[in-house]
């Protein structure tokens, strides 16, 4: 890899993120409660602590990311917990408004 | 077995209780038939029994076993629906299989609903392992059998397979490190049995009815400064009132129910004509304090901080509001408390000037400050009663710290089913003290001061994708964030969301005077899991 080098801004990025110094920056990455730091490549802040690097729109790709339970903590996982999450939303890019919470909300 | 898919809507105060007795058979009723072992007298229900957890993660216990694995919740006699029959088995289980107080020393924060609480434990393997996905709180509110600990690991791997591919999964042997390196730290760190839950299983629990004085402080609004009244129902639940308003005049008034877990954690439910509150409160072990923090359901963000103190007749000072004074300046202060009576003393170099209004519990002075007072943190004193570090006396403010430094908001709203994640910024004064130099030990921190706010672009990226004009708007005079509409954005490069990466700006004072603090807001987008702990 190291005779590789990068082409365009997004291969350098790539390339930052995938050296040992910016892996270590990675897991020292200070987020909050709640945030998954699993950056590959992040669900709400990406690998250099900012939203540019995410995969956003995420509606565009949302169903890639709870089929196979990527953010499990955050994006109700259709692969095991929550296979039906999704069943009135075929199209997340469409549909979004109508995928719901999977915990409850207050009684009226 | 069909699914229970929709989890029941709960407000658990409001159910009614069974006896203890009916509650471990309504436990065995529910659960028994997976987890009996009655070949196990240390551990007649297998896994429940080698396990303890805070009411919350006992009710994310009770929701998984529903969602994953199809419980339908009964009772055999037919006096409660399955939201009821929820609500008593979490009061059981938190009672006899709970977390002791000492056990949530520094872990409140997931309990009370802090997200943009920071905690990265210091062990990286270990951050790596259970905070990439989830606080560390959630874990550390657990106490489990060694065996029970390796179940959770092997649950885990077996429920999220992609755990082991990830980034922090991929680059290492995960499940090795799992089991060889992280499992024994666990069993370590949190086992069943501890001094702690020995001690607390022993202790009187407190009784909390009665009449409490309540202040707090939310960011955006400012002081809040009340009266809660608690009146005993049937074990160990309370009817609740809440009165009381912030520093700006404006009123809270909150009705409802609370109840007690655990003979400490008080989860009140209580609402307003528009709005459903939830308290997360830890009692003192004597009953005389309540602390912890009050927020609407669907906004934990927009929490108040609240200190509760049992109104005995004892003369109390609580608070003083604002708890900053500038030298040759003067201002209207609160002092609240309990029984307050006699005359109020400021200290030296400080005058009241008037009483403007007085009662029991609370004392409204106009107060002055000479121009070579004392400057740093004093005690107030009022008649018999005396709060030390009430009041800071300061000169200048030399810097502002936005607090919190760091956080996250999401978009939300738009019709969409999760309304946006405000931020809410706070701006925290300091003087730089004696020696002039800022971030040392003689510095002197004066508190939550009024500023102007702003947001820029965080970095060259953000001013390119227009973070700006896309995220969200600032409230210039409260430091309320709101962020923008969930969705894909059409104006946006690529359809994107409207995330951003911003700076958030707080401006102390005009002109040269000013001076600036800044803090960090990630707006980013919404999220679907929403336990309790998160």
């Amino acid at each position: 890899m190291k005779h590789l080098k990068p082409l365009n801004a997004k291969a350098e990025l790539m390339d930052a993120a995938n050296n040992p110094e910016a892996k270590a920056e990675v897991v020292a990455m200070q987020t909050v409660v709640g945030c998954a730091s699993t950056t590959d490549p992040g669900w709400e802040v990406d690998a250099f602590g900012g939203v540019a690097g995410l995969c956003q729109p995420m509606e565009a790709d949302l169903y890639g990311c709870a089929d196979p339970c990527w953010w499990p903590a955050q994006v109700p996982d259709l692969m095991n917990s929550y296979p039906d999450w999704d069943q009135n939303a075929q199209s997340a890019g469409t549909d979004w408004r109508k995928l719901d919470a999977v915990f409850p909300k207050a009684r009226d | 077995m069909k699914k229970a898919n929709i989890w029941p809507a709960l407000c658990l105060a409001l159910v009614p209780f069974l006896p203890a007795q009916a509650n471990e058979a309504l436990l065995r009723h529910n659960c028994g038939a997976c987890h009996g072992d009655p070949a196990n007298p240390e551990a007649p229900l297998s896994r429940i029994s080698e396990q303890r957890k805070s009411p919350e993660g006992w009710e994310m216990t009770l929701h998984r076993m529903q969602t994953i694995h199809g419980v339908q919740l009964s009772d055999p006699e037919g006096k409660s629906d399955s939201a009821g029959v929820l609500f008593q088995l979490v009061k059981y289980l938190s009672d006899t299989h709970g977390i002791a107080p000492a056990e949530t020393a520094g872990l409140r924060y997931t309990l009370e609903r802090r997200h943009n609480a920071v905690d990265i434990p210091e062990d990286a393997e270990y951050a790596v392992m259970c905070t990439r996905c989830h606080s560390n709180a959630r874990v550390a509110l657990q106490r489990r059998t060694e065996p029970e600990w390796r179940n959770l690991i092997h649950f885990h791997l077996a429920q999220f397979p992609t755990t082991e591919y990830q980034i922090g999964g991929r680059d290492r042997e995960w499940f090795p490190i799992a089991i060889d390196r992280t499992l024994p730290k666990l069993a370590a760190a949190y086992p069943l049995q501890t001094p702690e839950w020995e001690a607390w299983q022993k202790a009187a629990k407190p009784a909390l009815a009665g009449r409490w004085r309540v202040t707090g402080r939310m960011p955006g609004k400012g002081d809040f400064n009340g009266i809660m009244t608690a009146e005993a129902g049937d074990a160990d639940s309370y009817s609740v009132s809440l009165v009381g308003e912030f520093s700006g005049g404006e009123p809270l008034h909150v009705d409802g129910h609370s109840v007690v877990y655990t003979g400490f954690e008080w989860r009140g439910n209580l609402e307003t004509d528009s709005e459903h509150y939830l308290q997360v409160l830890e009692a003192s072990a004597d009953g005389s304090a309540l602390s912890g923090r009050m927020f609407p359901f669907d906004h934990p963000e927009r929490g108040i901080d609240l200190q509760a103190r049992r109104d005995d007749g004892t003369p109390r000072l609580l608070a003083v509001s604002p708890a900053q004074l500038k030298r040759g300046s003067t201002a209207t202060l609160t002092l609240s408390g309990s029984a307050l009576a006699g005359a109020p003393q400021l200290g030296a170099g400080l005058k009241v000037e008037r009483i403007v209004s007085r009662d029991a519990d609370r004392l409204v002075v106009e107060a002055s400050a000479a121009a070579d007072a004392d400057v740093g943190a004093r005690a107030i004193v009022v008649g018999k009663a005396s709060l030390p570090a009430a009041l800071t006396v300061f000169d200048a403010v030399d810097r502002v710290e936005v607090s919190p430094a760091y956080t996250v908001g999401r978009v939300g709203g738009s019709e969409g089913s999760q309304p946006e994640v405000q931020g809410r910024f706070e701006a925290i004064a300091w003087a730089n003290g004696p020696d002039g130099a800022a971030g040392t030990a003689d510095d002197l921190r004066i508190g939550p001061v009024k500023a102007q706010w702003s947001v820029a672009p965080w970095n060259e990226k953000a001013a390119e994708d227009g973070d700006l004009r896309f995220a969200g708007t600032m409230d210039k005079d409260t430091g309320i964030f709101t962020p923008a509409s969930a969705g894909p954005n059409p104006e946006r490069k690529q359809g994107t969301n409207n995330a951003g990466n911003l700076k958030v700006i707080a401006t102390v004072g005009e002109g040269e005077a000013a001076v600036r603090g800044e803090g960090q807001l990630l707006v980013t987008v919404q999220r679907w899991v929403n336990p309790p702990l998160w």
